[in-house]
């Protein structure tokens, strides 16, 4: 059935974007966008597989990918909140830092074998008719990725510090006046969401390809900076836009598998064209729900 | 005016105290960034610069000095950083750095490599640096570069040879300008209509325009005779720039420098430069003074997009000569990189292409003699721009 076929690859495909989308939700919740995650998303995706060869094990390559993003994202932060630089520019420019590193320190792994997950069906759901094979036949990061939109859902809206980044968004002011630097607030919430890309980007190399190649995010990241406005800064909502994104891509690699007429490069635009009409439709019922301190970003130039 | 004395490309001193600063002054910021750009004394608003007198102040001469100062610092801490990374890797920063400058500077064609890579990084500089003037990021020039080569390559196929070569360059180029702008009205008309933020589309296009170029090379505009190889045609040698000197360097270049002269010129002296800025400047008071800000962006993008299409057509004229699925690989993104070490200032850009082109040319150099990535150096372009951004930034906010 191609329906299950789609639904699956959806979901096996989405991972690495849902993770990086729910880290860049909580970035601009404290009102910082990060286009660098990108960049996080390629180290993390270097790190893992670097970290995965040298020791083994996967789980040890996911802490080197969460890691590495984290890192990245630091310099963002450092940047922005530090030197008060362009968040837009720093953003595109640490990606190039991260395309930069990965390239060097890349290059003698392109082509590598690595110890990678496995898919690990889980006794009992995995059997449930329709939804076992889409949902519960799959690498283990697919299924931490099932807790982490809830839990960041329930960090920003049901816990104290979840509270002060949403404030640091909103009227960084108020957070100053109860005696919470915004500026510290907000560097916990870039490195979240570095080190959430990082993740992501592990699950890219170390599950869903099973490789390691030379800017191999192809702009995962920052579409999932875009899936960020489709999901009106609402992490439930971002497993949507990802499962949208990668729903068209694994739709096309399908299509194409069974032989079908359409156009392959048509099918690879696809994602793309369908990320873009998305926001353009829904362009007007976002700019309010955009958190305050974000239109600033966007309305100060150079 | 406090200056640091070390530029920041790596820092991660977020100092809580000073951030609060900029965090309910958002207006005036931007104001004070409007000042600083030297020659908007005019055009900016009288508060700002009541407010900001050190800045009209300074003489010239201690301003160009701590410029410089400040480019040879982020200079050598980007090639320090660069050094530090080679050397985790395993390799002798000295005899990269070597390899580098005799692939730059070994011989006369190696100085005019870097023209001909500088040529288009220029011009996608300019394709940013005029939409930033009305506070538009455009950050998709990698896909308008590609849209402009295939719109040249277009029209070299609609008009067959019936045309001089004069002719037949001119409208190429006009073919290629259209494409690019044509792809830049996407983010463009976007940001106006559906208020979506056009650094998220311009740059979700440029996936699309590759897609659309290997579409191209591999379907409709496949060359038969290129043996299973993905490439358009080879272009006739009238439909291609002259060489004038050595083996690569072709005439484009000149038409990169005489845009840099008229962007700036149009900039500085006609009521649109003006205009462009006021927007820029605050967007909110050129719409009370009547200026028809959306159709002035609009425009501002279109503009950037041609000629970002401008250097597509140059490229795939002068150096190319046909289609190929990975051509002017991050090309928009070192543009992008270009305009903001300068502050988007048109005549400063053909300083920051020609060291982009040579550091370009240098990571060539790496790839083909010392065995590393050709991306490598892209580290050394991002900590330099980190550099530079974190040095002016910070001023600006203290002040």
């Amino acid at each position: 059935m191609i329906i299950d076929a789609v639904l699956t690859g959806a979901v096996r495909g989405g991972t690495s974007i849902l993770f990086a989308s729910v880290g860049e939700t909580v970035t601009e919740r404290s009102g910082v966008i990060n286009l660098g995650i990108e960049g996080s998303m390629l180290c993390g995706a270097l790190a893992a597989y670097a970290a995965a060869i040298a020791t083994g094990s996967p789980w040890a390559g996911v802490v080197a990918g969460c890691f590495a993003g984290g890192l990245l994202a630091a310099v963002h932060a450092g940047m922005v909140l530090g030197r008060h630089s362009n968040q837009i520019a720093t953003g595109l420019v640490v990606t190039f830092l991260g395309i930069g590193l990965t390239g060097l320190f890349g290059q003698s792994y392109v082509g590598q074998g690595v110890v990678g997950f496995s898919q690990m069906p889980i006794p009992g759901l995995s059997s449930l008719p329709f939804l076992g094979p889409i949902f519960f036949d799959h690498d283990p990061l697919t299924y931490f990725s099932y807790f982490v939109a809830p839990v960041a859902w329930y960090f920003l809206y049901r816990s104290r510090a979840g509270l002060k980044v949403r404030t640091a968004g909103e009227r960084a002011e108020v957070l100053h006046t109860f005696g919470t630097a915004p500026a510290r607030v907000r560097f916990s919430a870039i490195l979240v969401g570095g080190a959430l890309a990082g993740i992501g980007g592990s699950q890219l190399s170390l599950a869903y390809a099973r490789n390691w190649s030379e800017n191999m995010t192809v702009g995962r990241g920052f579409v999932a900076v875009a899936l960020v406005i489709f999901a009106a800064w609402n992490p439930i909502k971002a497993i949507a836009g990802a499962y949208l994104f990668s729903g068209c891509i694994a739709l096309q690699l399908q299509l194409q598998a069974q032989g079908s007429s359409i156009s392959p490069f048509l099918l690879d635009a696809l994602p793309y064209i369908v990320v873009i009409a998305v926001l353009a439709a829904l362009g007007r019922s976002r700019v309010n729900a955009a958190p305050a301190e974000l239109d600033k970003v966007f309305e100060t130039q150079s | 005016m406090t200056a640091p004395t070390t530029p920041a490309g790596d820092t991660d001193d977020a100092g809580p105290t000073t951030t609060d600063d900029d965090m309910g002054t958002g207006a005036t910021v931007t104001e004070t960034t409007d000042t600083t750009t030297a020659d908007t004394t005019t055009a900016a608003p009288a508060p700002a610069v009541a407010a900001d007198p050190s800045s009209t102040e300074k003489p010239l001469l201690e301003r160009a000095a701590r410029s410089g100062l400040r480019w040879v610092l982020a200079m050598g801490a980007a090639f320090v950083i660069f050094g530090a990374f080679l050397m985790a890797k395993g390799s002798n920063p000295l005899e990269v750095y070597q390899t580098m400058w005799e692939s730059v500077a070994g011989d006369t064609n190696s100085f005019g490599e870097m023209l001909v890579q500088a040529t288009p990084f220029l011009l996608a500089a300019l394709a940013v640096a005029v939409p930033a003037r009305a506070g538009l990021f455009n950050i998709g020039g990698e896909g308008q570069l590609v849209l402009g080569a295939i719109g040249a390559v277009f029209v070299a196929e609609l008009l067959g040879n019936s045309l001089s070569p004069i002719m037949q360059l001119t409208l190429m180029a006009v073919g290629g300008a259209v494409g690019g702008a044509l792809w830049a009205a996407v983010p463009a008309l976007l940001k106006r209509f559906t208020f979506t933020s056009e650094a998220i589309t311009s740059l979700l296009m440029n996936y699309l325009a590759v897609i659309v170029l290997a579409w191209l090379v591999n379907g409709p505009w496949k060359d038969p005779k290129s043996f299973g190889y993905p490439a358009s045609r080879s272009l006739e040698l009238d439909e291609r720039f002259p060489i004038i000197w050595g083996s690569r360097v072709h005439a484009g270049i000149f038409i990169a420098l005489i845009m840099a002269v008229v962007v700036w010129a149009i900039l500085k002296y006609t009521p649109w430069g003006f205009r462009l800025r006021v927007v820029g400047g605050n967007a909110e008071a050129a719409r009370r003074a009547g200026f028809a800000v959306g159709t002035i962006s609009i425009v501002a993008m279109l503009f950037g997009g041609a000629l970002a299409g401008l250097a597509g057509m140059i490229e795939v004229t002068g150096v190319e000569g046909q289609l190929r699925p990975s051509m002017m690989v991050s090309y928009g993104f070192i543009g992008f990189l270009a305009s903001w070490l300068v502050r988007h200032d048109p005549l400063k850009i053909i300083g920051s292409a020609i060291l982009l082109g040579a550091i370009a040319v240098g990571g060539n150099g790496l790839k083909l003699s010392a065995g590393l990535s050709g991306a490598s150096v892209n580290i050394l372009m991002a900590v330099m721009l980190l550099a530079i951004l974190g040095w002016s930034q910070k001023q600006k906010a203290t002040r």
